[in-house]
């Protein structure tokens, strides 16, 4: 009962029945969000609004009927929804305006797990591990929940009367001072807004920000052909690739059918086998897959990319003109040795050849990478139109952006794009500059670095409960689909700008429809359902174009850059990060437990440099120390990395979070955006490094990099292969025993994994954790090796050049023995083996004497050494996959080779009365692996693809002396060294 | 013939077992004495100092139970480390009871007479403190301190029996139970002999009830010859079995470095060292300060320097025989671990404090001097323990912590909780064993009394034996 003095006396207008209901707060409206701020807690009855294929949505409070919006699932489902049996969406994943295709699972109603579209061009089925914890990032109980105005709760409806205010004195003005800041963007509705914006504010402006922009492939295409382009990669025709500083085989944006299309081509199987030269400062995860590396500073990497044109120039009669090149970048010894060879190489693969520069490198090494690939016609890169609105959109903008700012140009800001605050390098000095706008608009995940200094903070929907639309990297138009209805009163992108349009009350997906009927009125009802069930439109893909190359431009521009080396001191390297990107994933605990696929550190980043630099330095790993440029230190601890060059230390980007909102990330590692700066924010000489005299733990997954010459991860090379064919085949098969062989008539579960197709990117990692409820453990936890992933990626370090080794990447899981170690040694029975040669973990049973980890000689066994899952909060508790158990404390667990996939596609073919057939069961990391490395399936299936690889001379299974008879085979990884560099 | 005894050289002439002309009535006097006395402020002291460590004990067994193994420094692939090498020594420490009433009553040994009882009582303490660890250790305590026995549980799930810890719990507490009685057993003259003596009613009863109703008939002493008699014949394997199966919790896995054959009598030397060691380091102040000198004399400290001698030897060659048997194999997983991890790898120090302690400190008990010297005995003996301890330390968590894949190769840390059970089973232990010698005669009085007469009897018979002509 409220008390009777919190009732208005006076100018009574509402009917009311009793006390309660009218102390109660007014029901909140789906158009205008609700009135005050919600609670906390999120209850699971108030999350699960099935939306699904059932046709009414419930209501929110009876005040209005939120309007029907239809979703669509991926696959054709009976009309009904089957409690226990999850439903797959198709929607997308968007990142820094590039959409990837995703299939998301959701369970009653609650999305569980992130999967690529097999359909879709960015995908095709496989996903990197910045799309998979998109779900997390969903889930995550530190978003923010309430519409924010000077740092007071507010909500959205006071927003839209403020804006509506607003608007109408910024139309008298005709949006003088009205700027947007935009995260770059693809999206065709975003787009059509923009245009009604600036139909109705003539003089407002638009641009885009991000860390990482494209803006040097841009720039560099309008050197080459006069016009904005950029590059479509088609690895499936390569035969010789040069990556200039270009990450393209990392499971990051748009990489993805690079990788699988990659993949096939370093099988030795599928014919012709496919050679790799990187040349770049840190080691990389391409750097990791190339046949030959070269390490460089980052300010040699595009000298060297112009001394190379200059000695093309010699062999390619088209490039002739460029000879001159050679002559002005003089190259070292062992560079000019490895231009020579690549140079030679390109020239012979002919249309198979491919030069990629990374989008750090500077406009003129893309001018001259188009130069290249056009006149040895390459057919593995094509110019297409860029599918982003502003070609521009790094700190050059930002920059004139803020200049307006400081001038007072700007009286309204509206900020969509991701945190520039933290972004934008620190001699921008942004975030002052923000402070001067009066009337600022942010709208965002959480209360981040920006959203302190912004006077409105508006929450944003995730993707996974908001309407829109993209494009993928190759233009198709994908479409994004919310799987619940918003867990928060948020607002999307499209909800913002339509605030300023007057349209505040018209749902996203009301625009969404509106805007594609307009655009495709042909029998669109049926369109839009099969859009929206398939999560794009086909044959929608920009077509690639073949302007002229402007040969003269292209060689002046490569004269003016100096011939000279800058100096024998440090230069700093920044770097994307793998696991946070620019640090918009910082705050997903999967990613930051995630390690970190070169260095194998998690939970922050570091300064790394080469050992050699590091003795010159009297570094050692986890020494403290301040980096400097040209403004105020970073604190950063050292960590030694083999295969970087020497005289320069990389940083990535991401960390050294201050956001208030942000708990999970706030000071892990350091900011790099006092070592950026506007012209130079990638690379630069002039770094100083000084040593504080301490000392910081790392959180390293892997200590030891070296396989100490035994045989763990095989690697051989092309030319080798029939010999270690023959090599290996003493440690394939069956062991000389006495003992009687256990059978096994009906299905024998088998795992592939081929190193050789395997890059390390560590998406399979994410999707183990994602489908297996597996428990983030936090810093401290893997500093003392308790990080709990039932799947690993190791990384060793081969060759006697520690400065730049050959490296071998291999993921261990279980690998489940017939003869199993861990079984006999447990005293309660707790893990056995299945008909089906599974060896299966019963965690009810099991009272964690971990004997059994100790007696695997893979150590892929965990252990819940406290109760890691107890703190999840309820929100958390909604990523769960209902088919697996979350382990108690006290409970060692295990790769399960995905037992509960295999027991509901038993299920499912049980009841057609069939075998389950290849390929029908995936495990999560098969599912997820971008480049098909990961096999599963049934060993006495004699067509099974599991099956043919065990059969393959590369098969060899991982301490095979030992007899344990793993049902994981691994196949050796094969290399394609060119002679001439041996 | 007679002048040749005569004239041998002194070293060979045995050090006597009895110092003294003592009688019936003066041994049942300095012997039960200290039971009488009012607690003096030394053993208070040390009391209190138990107690209190024992209350560390307790914390870290409350933290460990209430938070989870986390809470020790335990990780992947260090799944064992103190809990393991806390059980194995102190179970190890156990050993030297039932060997010196067992085993050394079958072969008659007369020494064993004066520290049968102390040695014992130490036996039964530390199985107690080891008894903490198998179940402590475990992820889930509450479940395993029934799941491991066998019992027919309504969902038919059985323990495994090919698995050795599952041994280890029949071991141990068949040994527990064996060594138990068989102390108690060599009790009952003792207490039924407080009980007479008892000045208070409240003594008597308690004597009384525990004495259960001995009278020293005749009758009684055949029986309960017969009994002891047994009880040292069922002992007796156990002294091989418990250690030859705490062994083989490591031997019968891969792990290269317990995965070796020669674990089962290099672990009962171990076991029997450490024992005889942690016997002679409670001993030494304990005789001195009860006033028992006269009957554990210097000829009981010698006979059992010579015993650590002995087991060291062994030791030694254990360890031998795993460096070579690592090197002969070929094996280039044993000989890491046995070749690089151990000497030269980051616990490298481990080893050497084991191999300082174990093999070179034993050495010097060659020497008549180095025997006979309360000192070196003492430091000895405690540095045997230390050795000991490292010596399990090298095996559980130098052998885990780099083995088959160098990636996951990872250190281990002990924290606080590992110390404080390490030290407080210490002081469990010592409070226990205060108790022990407070309430009970520290000496079995009734055994001395009998080598007493046995002695002069002897003594008797060999001037007999002389005159003969």
């Amino acid at each position: 009962m409220p008390s009777l003095k919190s009732l208005p006396i006076a100018g009574q207008q509402k009917l009311w029945r009793s006390l309660d209901e009218h102390a109660a707060a007014p029901p909140p409206s789906r158009e205008l969000g609700p009135a005050a701020p919600p609670g906390d807690a999120t209850s699971r009855r108030s999350v699960l609004q099935l939306l699904g294929a059932s046709a009414a949505l419930a209501s929110f409070g009876g005040c209005l009927k939120p309007p029907d919006e239809k979703i669509l699932p991926y696959t054709r489902q009976p009309p009904e929804v089957t409690p226990g049996n999850p439903l797959h969406y198709a929607t997308a994943a968007v990142i820094d305006g590039r959409a990837t295709g995703l299939l998301v699972t959701a369970n009653e109603g609650r999305p569980t797990k992130i999967e690529g579209n097999p359909d879709h061009p960015s995908s095709r089925g496989a996903v990197g591990p910045l799309e998979q914890a998109e779900l997390l990032r969903f889930y995550d109980p530190q978003r923010l929940k309430v519409v924010q105005h000077l740092g007071q709760p507010s909500a959205w409806r006071d927003f839209l009367r403020a804006t509506a205010n607003k608007a109408r004195a910024l139309r008298d003005t005709r949006g003088a001072g009205l700027r947007f800041l935009m995260e770059p963007s693809s999206s065709p509705l975003v787009g059509e807004l923009r245009r009604r914006l600036a139909a109705a504010y003539p003089q407002a402006k638009f641009s885009s920000w991000t860390a990482i922009p494209l803006q040097q492939i841009h720039d560099g295409a309008q050197l080459a052909y006069g016009a904005a382009y950029e590059i479509r990669l088609d690895l499936s025709r390569a035969r010789v690739v040069l990556s200039l500083d270009s990450d393209l085989l990392a499971a990051m944006p748009g990489t993805l059918p690079a990788m699988r299309d990659w993949a096939e081509k370093r099988d030795p199987a599928n014919g012709k086998f496919a050679r790799l030269y990187a040349v770049e400062t840190n080691l990389t995860v391409t750097g990791m897959n190339a046949d030959h590396r070269l390490r460089l500073k980052p300010t040699h990497v595009h000298r060297f990319g112009l001394a190379l044109l200059g000695r093309l120039g010699a062999l390619v009669p088209a490039l002739a003109r460029y000879a001159p090149l050679q002559q002005r970048f003089p190259l070292p010894p062992e560079s000019a040795k490895f231009a020579d060879a690549v140079a030679k190489d390109l020239v012979a693969a002919g249309r198979g050849a491919l030069v990629s520069v990374g989008p750090r490198q500077p406009p003129v090494l893309h001018a001259a990478a188009h130069a290249i690939n056009a006149a040895l016609g390459s057919a593995c890169a094509a110019a297409a139109r860029p599918v982003l609105h502003d070609t521009d959109a790094g700190p050059r903008t930002l920059d004139q952006l803020a200049e307006e700012m400081r001038g007072g140009k700007v009286d309204t800001l509206v900020i969509t794009a991701w945190n520039p605050v933290y972004g934008a390098p620190a001699d921008l000095n942004f975030g002052k500059a923000l402070s001067q706008v009066q009337y600022s608009v942010y709208r965002s995940l959480y209360l981040d670095e920006t959203a302190d200094r912004a006077s409105w903070v508006i929450p944003a929907l995730h993707p996974l409960e908001s309407w829109g639309d993209a494009r993928a990297h190759d233009g198709t138009i994908t479409f994004i689909q919310p799987l619940i209805s918003p867990l928060y009163a948020g607002a999307s992108e499209v909800e913002t700008l339509a605030a300023f349009l007057g349209e505040g009350d018209r749902t996203p997906y009301t625009q969404l429809r509106a805007f594609w009927q307009s655009q495709r009125p042909d029998d669109f009802a049926f369109n839009w359902e099969k859009w929206l069930a398939d999560g794009f439109i086909a044959g929608t893909a920009t077509p690639p174009e073949t302007p002229a190359i402007r040969h003269d431009q292209i060689l002046s521009a490569a004269m003016k850059v100096a011939p000279a080396d800058t100096g024998a001191g440090l230069e700093i390297n920044i770097v994307p990060d793998y696991r946070v990107w620019d640090g918009r994933f910082a705050n997903v605990s999967w990613l930051q437990e995630l390690p970190d696929p070169v260095t194998k550190v998690t939970w922050e980043n570091a300064a790394l440099l080469a050992p050699g630099t590091a003795r010159k330095l009297g570094l050692r790993q986890g020494d403290r120390v301040d980096l400097g440029l040209r403004g105020p230190p970073a604190h950063a601890t050292v960590v030694i990395a083999p295969g970087h060059a020497e005289d320069a230390i990389t940083a990535s980007l991401g960390y050294g979070r201050r956001g208030a909102g942000e708990a999970l990330c706030r000071d892990l590692g350091f900011d790099t955006s006092t070592l950026r700066h506007t012209d130079v924010p990638w690379f630069s000489p002039g770094l100083t490094v000084a040593p504080v005299g301490k000392r910081a733990r790392l959180a390293q997954t892997q200590e030891h990099h070296s396989m100490e010459g035994r045989l763990i991860a095989a690697t051989t090379t092309v030319e080798k292969l029939k010999e270690t064919g023959e090599e290996l085949a003493e440690s394939r098969g069956a062991l000389l025993t006495a003992y009687p062989g256990q059978n096994y008539p009906g299905y024998r579960w088998g795992m592939a994994i081929d190193l050789s197709r395997c890059t390390g990117c560590s998406s399979c990692m994410v999707a183990c954790v994602a489908e297996n409820n597996i428990p983030m453990v936090g810093k401290e936890q893997v500093a003392l090796s308790r990080e709990m992933h039932w799947l690993r990626v190791d990384r060793y370090f081969i060759g006697d050049d520690t400065g730049n080794p050959g490296v071998v990447v291999q993921p261990l899981m279980c690998v489940h023995c017939e003869y199993a170690p861990c079984e006999y040694v447990c005293p309660v029975n707790a893990t056995v083996h299945s008909d089906e040669g599974l060896n299966e973990m019963i965690y009810n049973r099991c009272v964690g004497t971990r004997y059994c980890s100790n007696n695997c000689p893979y150590k892929v066994r965990r252990f819940n050494f406290f109760s890691y899952t107890s703190d999840y909060t309820n929100t958390e508790k909604m990523a769960f996959n209902p088919d697996v158990t979350v382990r108690a404390r006290g409970v060692m667990e295990k790769c399960t080779y995905c037992v509960q996939r295999i027991e509901r596609a038993r299920i499912d073919t049980r009841l057609q009365e069939r075998r389950i057939r290849d390929g029908e069961v995936l495990t999560a990391c098969q599912q997820a692996c971008p480049s098909g490395a990961i096999v599963f399936g049934d060993l006495n299936d004699p067509n099974a693809k599991v099956r043919r690889l065990h059969d393959e001379e590369r098969r060899y299974d991982l301490l095979h002396e030992l007899g344990t008879r793993p049902r994981t085979a691994y196949l050796a990884r094969v290399t394609n060294p060119n002679p001439e560099l041996a | 013939m007679a002048e040749t005894a005569i004239a041998l050289p002194p070293p060979l002439v045995p050090l006597p077992l009895i110092e003294g002309s003592q009688d019936d009535g003066t041994l049942n006097k300095t012997l039960n004495a200290y039971v009488w006395q009012p607690p003096q402020r030394g053993w208070l002291a040390l009391f209190l100092i138990g107690l209190a460590g024992t209350g560390v004990l307790f914390s870290g067994i409350t933290i460990t139970v209430a938070k989870g193994i986390g809470m020790w420094g335990n990780n992947i692939p260090v799944g064992w480390a103190f809990g393991i090498i806390n059980f194995v020594w102190w179970i190890g420490i156990g050993h030297a009871g039932t060997l010196i009433s067992a085993i050394l009553l079958l072969f008659q040994q007369k020494w064993r007479t004066s520290i049968n009882r102390f040695a014992e009582a130490m036996t039964l303490f530390a199985v107690m403190q080891a008894g903490l660890f198998p179940i402590l250790h475990t992820g889930r305590p509450w479940f395993a301190v029934y799941w491991l026995f066998p019992y027919p549980s309504t969902n038919s799930i059985w323990p495994q029996f090919k698995r050795p810890l599952m041994w280890d719990v029949f071991a141990v507490s068949t040994y527990f139970i064996t060594s138990l009685l068989f102390w108690y057993l060599g009790l009952i003259p003792d207490l039924a002999s407080l009980r007479d003596s008892s000045s208070s009613k409240r003594a008597r009863i308690a004597y009384g009830i525990f004495a259960l109703g001995w009278r020293g008939s005749a009758r009684h002493w055949h029986h309960y010859k017969i009994a002891y008699l047994l009880l040292a014949g069922l002992a007796t394997p156990l002294v091989l079995s418990v250690h030859t199966i705490v062994s083989w919790d490591f031997a019968l896995s891969i792990l290269p470095g317990w995965h070796t054959t020669i674990f089962p009598p290099y672990f009962v030397a171990g076991a029997v060292f450490s024992g005889f060691a942690m016997v002679m380091t409670l001993m030494i102040p304990a005789r001195r300060y009860m006033k028992l000198k006269h009957v554990i004399t210097a000829r009981h400290l010698e006979s059992m320097a010579k015993v650590m001698l002995l087991t060291g030897l062994i030791v030694f060659y254990g360890y031998l025989m795993e460096h070579f048997a690592a090197w002969y194999s070929g094996n280039v997983y044993e000989e890491h671990v046995f070749f690089s991890t151990r000497p030269r790898g980051p616990y490298a120090w481990a080893y050497f404090t084991q191999m300082f302690c174990n093999v070179v400190v034993p050495q010097m008990f060659w020497t008549r001097w180095a025997r006979r010297n309360i000192w070196t005995l003492w430091i000895g003996s405690v540095l045997v323990n230390v050795g000991m301890w490292f010596e399990r330390f090298n095996i559980v968590v130098t052998s885990l912590h780099q083995d088959f894949i160098p990636s996951n190769w990872a250190m281990y840390y002990p924290t606080w909780v590992d110390f404080s059970l390490l030290f407080g089973t210490i002081c469990f232990f010592g409070t226990l064993f205060l108790v022990f010698l407070k309430f009970i005669p520290a000496v079995a009085t009734s055994e001395v009394k009998e080598l007493n007469h046995e002695l002069h009897e002897g003594a008797g018979m060999s001037e007999l034996e002389g005159a003969r002509p």
